[in-house]
């Protein structure tokens, strides 16, 4: 070896350290950080405008977020193996009780919670917390439709004709199906009605189409007519679509976004951190506010005017399911859906 | 050992420790190993996951195996699926050659803008492509305003949620995965062949049919197996633009593994999509074989 010559090895070891210094040199933070699963679009959007910068004010953590929808959540829990991608969970509750089924989540201690006594009663178990309720109704163009008044009308002329659906893939697409299998005499483990009555109207249906491409159809006079939730009804009308949200007259359905620690997860402080924050009040009332358009569960909020409630109290009216029951049918609702609706 | 033998085999043993000399299998290795890693293992994962009877994946056997393909409607999705494959790789070939013609012919001017036409699909998202063809092909989209003003029709047609209508979009998103190895053997192909073949009098026709298209089928062979294992796969467009009410196997591979976590099921299912896509791709290579060799006669 010769001085002021870097020979090869020399270069690929520094090179090496370079690199690796650079990958493990991470910002510096003071209280660390929480990685939180989110659902992408609206929520990944609000949390990052109202969430993050309230965390970092409040308990100096930084909110880091992997934008995945709840199925997905799930599935890379368990593909990971007790060693998760993400600290915290936001799920509705189809997934929540898979989640519990498979062991993915850390035991819940609600008493961590500044805010737990502004909560309702409930709103907190053994596994997670409430951050947020969802109502599923039907969401029509008034100027194309008359105001349907029941979850039937959507089998009936003329509401069926222009009807927009998604299968069981989704949480409010399952619940919506189970409440017209109902009106039929069917129940929360009995879609059989529902399909008997799909097969009647199937060809005269505007729309079946994937969950994500819902709002686009809608947008574009695909279907006037669907079922869905209040947050996708406001924030289509925010982009000034023509919609407007129906409670049935049979009940809307309920049902809540719940918030839980990743089994396995290093940071497991700043998770609490960052749920706390998610249901303070000042944090629960700018989501509520459009374009975010979030059902708040913190009781010290005062309800927008277009919320489908006066109070939170109301929540207990709406029509609420068991996805402990629901979860084990499912596969089996989606095969049929599949063969049923299949061209 | 004579002389003699020494002399012979000493080049082969020289082109073997070349062949194998450490730095230059050592280049090889990253790759393998990320190939090994990354793909193999997986697969070999995909195959055993396949093999259990239980949803947790405790018990081993072949029951997912003998309830997916002992259902017939396995296998109308396995056939619709190919189906689509074909019907796309037919439309991509019918306005790709004709596209790839006009290339040949232009100055090269023309070829730099016909290549940057080629591959502007390519350089947006497909989810972006795809939702783009929600407002092209939808009741109030574009096609359909046109027809209405046109008086072709006294009402909207229905695209999209079709079969026709997803052909149309998945055309223009593999439009340039077949142009693109089409382009690429034409452009080396030797003019003089077609200037000969004119000289001799051939007709355009005939010099289409005898010599540009023989020495382009390598490119289009090699663009129609991309176009087939793309379209046949492509998840987001056959769901977004087709709906539920097609049914392919990307979307039961998607709802066993991400909505009711059968990873067994989805596991066959995906073995499936694989041996019946490569069936698919090594058909239509063979076709290729069968008609270069036509041609060349």
């Amino acid at each position: 070896m010769t001085h002021g010559q870097v020979t090869r090895r020399q270069f690929l070891a520094g090179t090496t350290v370079a690199v690796g210094a650079l990958a493990l040199g991470r910002p510096a933070h003071a209280k660390g950080s929480v990685t939180a699963a989110m659902y992408p679009g609206t929520w990944e959007e609000a949390f990052r405008m109202h969430v993050a910068p309230a965390l970092k004010s409040a308990h100096d953590v930084d909110l880091e977020m992997t934008p995945l929808f709840a199925v997905d959540q799930i599935a890379k829990a368990q593909a990971a193996r007790g060693a998760p991608p993400f600290d915290a969970f936001v799920l509705d509750p189809g997934p929540r009780v898979t989640g519990i089924d498979r062991g993915l989540y850390e035991k819940f201690d609600a008493k961590r919670l500044t805010n737990l006594g502004r909560l309702s009663a409930g709103m907190t178990d053994e596994w997670g917390v409430t951050i947020a309720a969802q109502v599923v109704g039907i969401g029509y163009n008034p100027k194309k439709l008359p105001k349907p008044k029941a979850w039937t009308d959507l089998l009936k002329d003329p509401w069926v004709s222009r009807l927009g659906m998604t299968g069981f893939q989704t949480t409010y697409g399952t619940v919506s199906i189970i409440e017209i299998a109902k009106q039929y005499g069917g129940s929360e483990t009995n879609v059989e009605p529902f399909f008997t009555e799909i097969k009647k109207v199937l060809s005269k249906v505007a729309a079946i189409g994937a969950p994500a491409s819902m709002p686009a159809l809608f947008q574009q006079g695909q279907c006037d007519i669907t079922y869905t939730n209040t947050q996708t009804v406001a924030t289509l009308r925010g982009r000034g679509v023509d919609i407007e949200f129906v409670k049935p007259e049979s009940g809307a359905v309920s049902f809540y976004t719940t918030m839980h620690v990743a089994k396995g997860s290093k940071e497991i402080e700043n998770a609490y951190k960052y749920f706390d924050t998610v249901i303070s009040a000042p944090v629960q009332t700018a989501l509520m506010q459009p374009p975010n358009n979030f059902i708040p569960v913190n009781r010290e909020v005062k309800l927008a005017r277009d919320l489908p409630m006066q109070s939170l109290d109301e929540m207990a009216k709406f029509v609420h399911h068991d996805w402990a029951k629901i979860n084990p049918l499912r596969a089996g609702w989606i095969e049929r859906f599949n063969k049923e609706v299949a061209k | 050992m004579t002389t003699a033998t020494a002399e012979i085999a000493a080049p082969a043993a020289r082109r073997w420790s070349a062949a194998l000399r450490p730095a230059e299998w050592q280049l090889v290795l990253p790759l393998a190993l990320a190939y090994a890693a990354f793909f193999l293992v997986p697969l070999v994962l995909l195959i055993l996951v396949s093999f259990f009877d239980d949803e947790k994946i405790t018990t081993m056997g072949g029951a997912q195996w003998t309830k997916f393909l002992g259902d017939r409607f396995t296998w109308k999705v396995i056939a619709d699926t190919l189906k689509l494959g074909v019907f796309t790789v037919a439309a991509t070939s019918l306005i790709g050659v004709p596209v790839a013609l006009v290339y040949l012919g232009a100055s090269a001017r023309w070829q730099g803008v016909i290549l940057f036409v080629v591959i502007l699909p390519l350089l947006t998202s497909v989810v972006v492509r795809t939702f783009a063809w929600i407002v092209i092909l939808g009741r109030e989209g574009v096609i359909n305003q046109t027809v209405l003003w046109l008086g072709l029709s006294p009402a909207p047609l229905r695209l999209l949620q079709t079969e026709h209508g997803l052909v149309i979009a998945l055309t223009q998103i593999e439009m340039p995965l077949l142009l693109l190895p089409l382009l690429s053997v034409m452009s080396r192909m030797d003019p003089n062949l077609r200037d000969a073949s004119s000289a001799l009098g051939a007709s355009k026709w005939r010099t289409l049919f005898r010599v540009t298209l023989p020495l382009s089928l390598p490119g289009l062979v090699a663009g129609c197996m991309l176009v087939f294992a793309s379209s046949t796969t492509a998840f987001i467009s056959q769901f977004v633009i087709g709906g539920n009410r097609l049914v392919y196997l990307p979307l039961l591979i998607w709802q066993q593994s991400l909505v009711v976590y059968n990873w067994p099921l989805a596991s066959a299912a995906a073995l499936t999509l694989l041996v019946s896509v490569g069936l698919g791709v090594a058909a239509i290579a063979a076709v290729g074989r069968r008609g270069h060799a036509w041609a060349l006669h």
